[in-house]
């Protein structure tokens, strides 16, 4: 909120610089998000002069020399001058030698194209007192020679702009300001004293037809309501003084009944309202809900359909105000308004907060009630606005006065010690500093005594306040404590480390060591946002998954969903870098994903890479393309991170198409069920090319339930290897092409164990070979193996191996359906 | 004889030298010292040699094959010398650039969170872990959030359908809702439930906040929290913290200040400023780059601790606004973008 110094200095009397000020507001705990500056700041050796002889510049045409008047004592100075409003004797402001004017411009003695110069005569902006530029300020007045200028320009004004935290609606309001700052600064504060208490005067008759009755039907939305009759008013523009003040904080001048009422509320917190007293139907105040359906088209014009929950004021027949936020077009103060009812009111703030939100309508008023508004005060408010009122528009207080609500006597009590708050703060504060803030901050010390260690200070009982709801613990006056002890005053010390409480997070680790082997083998990390739209989970992933992973409330269509892959956010890059035509082919991501199986969501611990062609690159040296069989090699290290491995896992090409892959060129392994999946290979070409992507993109991606990276994987045996030479034969089969290479090879490792039985041992079977072509029938593939025998007692002669090697296509021939090639 | 064999010496030397290949020295070793060389035909010839003059042809003979020897020797040197230099290709230009992709990169807020968690692990804190899809009672109801806050606020949060199921987020109640976690401070309420003070994690994470992506917000972004439970934890120790992170990240001439905030789950509460105008693009004495405070008794109580036993500190900062402000970054979209020339200006 807009805080004027001017204002301020009603209640207190500051006389630090702003930056002093700005300082005490800042380490209050309140931001001073900005300082707006008004009228002439502070100009020494700055004068009023009168211009006594105006002749041209001899060595330039748009300079003048000048003979200036400063009066006793400073005399007649010489001056060159490039305006050109002036005339010979007019006064004007003078700048001499060692005045410094806004912008740090320091005025010095000097020459100007020859012509020696006392000083310079000033435009408003020289001055900072605003924009003008155009000439000099003539001061029309005529104020007397040598003036010192800040005598004759208006004073001006500080405003703060500062942001107040949700706990601090107190200082919603110059005397909530005032008070922190009389105690930064050890000044005392000074209220407002109110003429009108309370007390009708007896010679008026009462008016029951302006106002008969208050009836609140809705005390648990509004504890208190009171009402007060004004008079014989009459409407018109307010003093200077009240323009000028709420001008100052950017609220626009109205009436003079209007801004009394914003002056109170800026200068107390407390909201009030004034109706026109012939306005209310049947001279009645209702405080109700909205019946359904019930309309008021309030200040701004519009209208607003209400609701049960809402709270209203109403007159005998029809909601006239959307209490405490907005009142009705109807009701309001208007130029030939001469009778006023003053409403000042306390509402619950939930029941603002709620209604607030349902009309998606806030105002002043209903920030301060959303906030906390000190129940305890709003009479004082209201007196302080009659005041005003009577002053800026005359008329009298006529009863009755309504007064509808339980005004349950506040009273809050906390006790703490020197030693608490020592023992909080880790370092000492005297206690009678201690004891000083709170008086500073008009906390009333109800007792001091000893503690069962009187030298470590006594124990006090704190009064607080009623305007400070939001302390009633005693941490929270530790808290008090070192805002006005300065916490740029919390000494220095070194951070203790004891050893390690644990280790890192498996989850983490995992991340890391994924980033690490990717980043090691040439990828950028990535990171791209996890909210995506419905319609590319649709398409890359499932229908279902577009349904079960959307946010209730998305905030932009194109982030609607959480993603159930890395993937599609690193092919929105990797397009990104096509279209600005920058090298990309290795991207990563390390990141959650949201898997949803069978109704059930599941958030995983996810990696994910792609491997583009380089497309637009051209290069003096080719290299190999990259292929399937990179995504799988890169995958399967992956899942060792993981502690899977991938060699021992079942991998499918199918059954059937997935979503995104390309068929016959990708694999997935692993369920979600079971903890974790991974899918490799090459996107789906069409799809690829839909998105606007120049290549083939090969892929692979890698999740698992966070729970099952558990981080301890158990301790790995050695073991003993044979120092002998190994035999290795040879062998091809002639297999289905659609035969998978595994099954082959897993039958020849269990055939060639069998044949070697406890002789020797089988140490490897490793397909070298994948042919098809000449000398291959249509519809089969010829896969080559190696196979290697060894023994830990002995080197193998040939004959063991061939007999065993003999045994091994034996088997294959009479158990398989595959030839052997010879 | 001794003619005979000087002159095969002779002969010999001026071949071996010009041998260039291994056929062409395997050939003409076998036409000297093979089984039908000329000089094994020499001692063959020994048996028709009086049998008193055979120990000095024997000898002789024996001395041809030692000179013979070094010849060979030289000749397969030089030709396995040219075998290798046939390996070779042209000598390379060095200053051809490789056709390989990389060097790798890690994303810079990678770089600034692991910089952060070595820091402080340093002293003492390990890196915990939380889901990022949460329940409003881990990121409010136990961070003492009250129900009508206005942060819980569908304008401000992102809610999950109530009919919405995590089988891996456990809820604490049956009713409560989903959401994408605001901050990463619910990690440290599922930390202490799950553990047992003394406590000394940081928690850096993925948080959601529903705001309109521009130049300084994002839907989601990055958080790095710290917590702290022990007992007789003080403010002082807090900024101790503080001072400790800044100088170790910035350098010894940063310094840190507290001013006085509110936050809920932490009392007192402070906003962290620390002075860096030796980074690019700092024009202000002070920037502001976090939030902490005494983690609030309420909190405390909430989890189990009892907080007239145990105390601690809590600490939290965005991690691209740190990373915008170490490299000078203008623009928070640029770190979701992935623009390779953005991302290879951090490795």
């Amino acid at each position: 909120m807009k805080i004027s110094l001017n204002w301020l200095r009603d209640y207190v009397a500051l006389d630090a610089s702003h930056d002093e000020i700005s300082r005490a507001i800042t380490f209050l705990g309140f931001e001073v998000e900005q300082i707006i500056r008004t009228g002439a700041p502070k100009l020494a050796n700055v004068v009023v002069g009168e211009v006594l002889v105006r002749d041209k510049h001899p060595n330039a045409d748009k300079l003048s020399v000048c003979t200036v008047n400063l009066g006793d004592p400073l005399g007649v100075k010489t001056i060159v001058c490039g305006a050109q409003n002036y005339q010979v004797g007019d006064r004007v402001p003078v700048a001499l030698p060692g005045a410094i004017l806004p912008g740090n411009f320091e005025i010095k003695q000097s020459k100007i194209r020859g012509q020696s110069s006392d000083g310079m005569m000033c435009s408003a902006k020289e001055l900072g007192i605003s924009e003008d530029a155009a000439g000099l300020l003539i001061l029309t007045d005529r104020p007397a020679l040598g003036t010192p200028i800040n005598d004759v320009l208006p004073p001006g004004d500080t405003v703060f702009d500062i942001e107040i935290t949700p706990n601090r609606p107190d200082a919603l309001s110059h005397l909530g300001i005032a008070r922190e700052l009389a105690a930064w600064f050890k000044l005392p504060l000074l209220y407002p004293q109110e003429t009108f208490r309370g007390a009708l005067p007896l010679d008026e008759p009462a008016r029951p037809d302006l106002l008969r009755s208050v009836r609140v039907d809705s005390p648990e939305d509004c504890p208190l309501y009171t009402a007060h009759i004004l008079s014989g008013i009459k409407i018109g523009p307010s003093p200077a003084w009240l323009q000028e003040r709420l001008t100052a904080v950017g609220l626009r001048p109205i009436n003079n009944v209007v801004d009394v009422g914003n002056y109170v509320m800026l200068e107390t917190g407390q909201p009030l309202h004034a109706f026109d007293a012939r306005k209310l139907g049947g001279a009645s105040i209702v405080v109700r809900r909205a019946v359904a359906g019930e309309k008021l088209t309030t200040l701004d014009g519009k209208e607003r359909v209400l609701t049960p929950h809402m709270l209203v004021i109403a007159d005998a027949t029809k909601p006239v105000v959307i209490a405490g936020i907005m009142g009705g077009v109807d009701s309001g103060v208007s130029p030939d308004t001469t009778d006023l009812v003053l409403e000042c009111a306390f509402f619950k703030r939930q029941s603002i907060r709620a209604t607030g939100k349902r009309l998606g309508l806030t105002s002043d008023s209903a920030y301060r009630y959303e906030r906390g508004v000190d129940v305890h005060a709003s009479l004082e408010a209201a007196y302080r606005a009659i005041d005003l009122i009577l002053a800026t528009a005359g008329g009298k207080v006529v009863g009755p006065a309504f007064h509808v609500g339980s005004d349950v006597p506040w009273e809050r009590e906390i006790i703490v010690t020197h030693d608490y708050i020592t023992e909080k703060l880790g370092f000492d504060i005297p206690a009678a500093d201690m004891r000083a803030a709170f008086e500073a901050l008009e906390f009333t010390i109800t007792r001091e005594e000893p503690t069962v260690h009187p030298a470590r200070g006594p124990a006090w009982t704190v009064g607080i306040p009623s305007w400070r709801d939001d302390l009633d613990r005693p941490i929270d006056l530790v808290e008090e404590v070192l805002r006005l002890y300065g916490t740029d005053k919390i000494p220095a010390a070194v951070v203790s480390s004891p050893g390690l409480v644990g280790d890192d997070d498996p989850i983490v680790r995992f991340n890391r060591r994924v980033t690490d082997y990717l980043v090691g083998h040439d990828f950028n990390e990535c990171v791209t946002y996890t909210l995506r739209p419905a319609k590319e989970i649709a398409t890359w992933v499932s229908a279902t998954a577009a349904q079960e992973l959307a946010l209730a409330n998305p905030f932009v269509e194109d982030q609607s969903h959480l993603r159930p892959t890395l993937i599609t956010g690193l092919l929105e890059s990797l397009k990104l870098n096509q279209s600005r035509g920058v090298a990309a082919t290795h991207l990563c991501e390390t990141g959650r994903i949201f898997i949803e199986r069978n109704g059930q969501n599941v958030e995983c611990a996810a990696v994910g890479f792609i491997i583009a062609e380089p497309v637009a690159q051209r290069s003096w040296l080719k290299r190999e393309p990259v292929d399937f069989y990179a995504a799988k090699h890169h995958v399967a290290a992956l899942a060792a991170a993981a502690g899977i491995d991938l060699a021992r896992q079942p991998l499918a090409s199918g059954p059937g198409p997935l979503l995104g892959w390309q068929e016959g060129h990708s694999a997935s392994v692993g369920n979600i069920d079971h903890g974790w999946t991974a899918r490799f290979g090459l996107l789906d070409l069409a799809m690829v090319k839909a998105l606007g992507i120049a290549g083939k993109v090969y892929a692979g991606s890698f999740a698992i339930l966070p729970e099952k990276i558990t981080g301890e994987t158990a301790r790995r045996r050695y073991a003993d290897f044979s120092l002998l030479p190994a035999a290795l034969r040879d062998i091809a089969l002639v297999v289905d092409a659609a035969t998978p290479a595994s099954e082959v090879q897993k039958t020849l490792a269990k055939l060639a164990r069998a044949a070697a039985a406890t002789a020797f041992a089988l140490e490897a079977v490793s397909a070298f070979d994948v042919y098809t072509g000449p000398g291959v029938p249509a519809g089969k593939k010829s896969l080559a193996f190696s196979l290697v025998f060894r023994s830990a007692e002995r080197t193998l002669t040939d004959e063991e191996v061939n007999g065993v090697f003999q045994k091994v296509q034996d088997e294959v021939a009479a158990t398989t359906p595959w030839q052997i090639r010879k | 004889m001794q003619d005979t064999l000087t002159a095969l010496v002779a002969k010999a030397q001026p071949e071996f030298a010009a041998l260039t290949t291994r056929p062409e020295f395997e050939a003409a070793k076998a036409r000297y010292v093979g089984p039908n060389g000329e000089l094994t035909a020499l001692m063959k010839q020994m048996g028709t040699v009086p049998k008193d003059q055979r120990p000095a042809l024997g000898k002789l003979i024996n001395e041809t094959k030692t000179r013979l020897q070094p010849l060979l020797d030289a000749a397969l040197a030089q030709i396995e010398t040219a075998e290798l230099r046939a390996q070779l290709g042209p000598a390379v230009d060095p200053t051809l650039p490789s056709p390989d992709v990389g060097p790798g990169t890690y994303h810079p807020l990678t770089l600034v969170r692991e910089e952060m968690c070595r820091i402080l692990r340093k002293v003492g804190f390990t890196v915990a872990d939380g889901p990022e899809v949460e329940t409003e009672y881990y990121c409010f109801d136990a961070l003492n959030t009250p129900a009508d806050h206005p942060a819980r606020d569908a304008q401000d949060t992102f809610y999950l359908p109530e009919t919405a199921k995590f089988a891996n987020v456990s809820k604490k109640n049956p009713e409560e809702r989903y959401l994408l976690r605001t901050h990463t401070s619910s990690v440290q309420i599922r930390t202490m439930l799950k553990g047992e003070p003394p406590i000394r994690i940081v928690s850096p994470g993925r948080v959601y906040r529903r705001d309109t992506t521009d130049a300084t917000h994002s839907a989601n972004f990055h958080q790095l929290e710290c917590l702290y439970v022990d007992k007789n934890v003080t403010v002082r120790d807090l900024k101790a913290l503080l001072d400790y992170i800044f100088a170790s990240l910035l350098g010894k001439d940063t310094k840190t200040r507290f001013r006085p905030h509110y936050f809920g789950y932490t009392e007192p509460s402070f906003e962290v400023d620390l002075t860096a105008t030796h980074l690019p693009k700092v024009k202000k004495p002070w920037i502001e780059i976090g939030g902490c405070g005494m983690v609030d008794p309420t909190v405390f109580a909430d989890v189990g601790y009892d907080p007239e036993v145990w105390s601690g500190y809590a600490f939290g900062m965005g991690l691209e606004r740190l990373a915008m402000l170490l490299y000078g970054i203008d623009d928070i979209r640029y770190f979701y973008q992935n623009d390779v020339r953005f991302l290879k200006q951090f490795a």
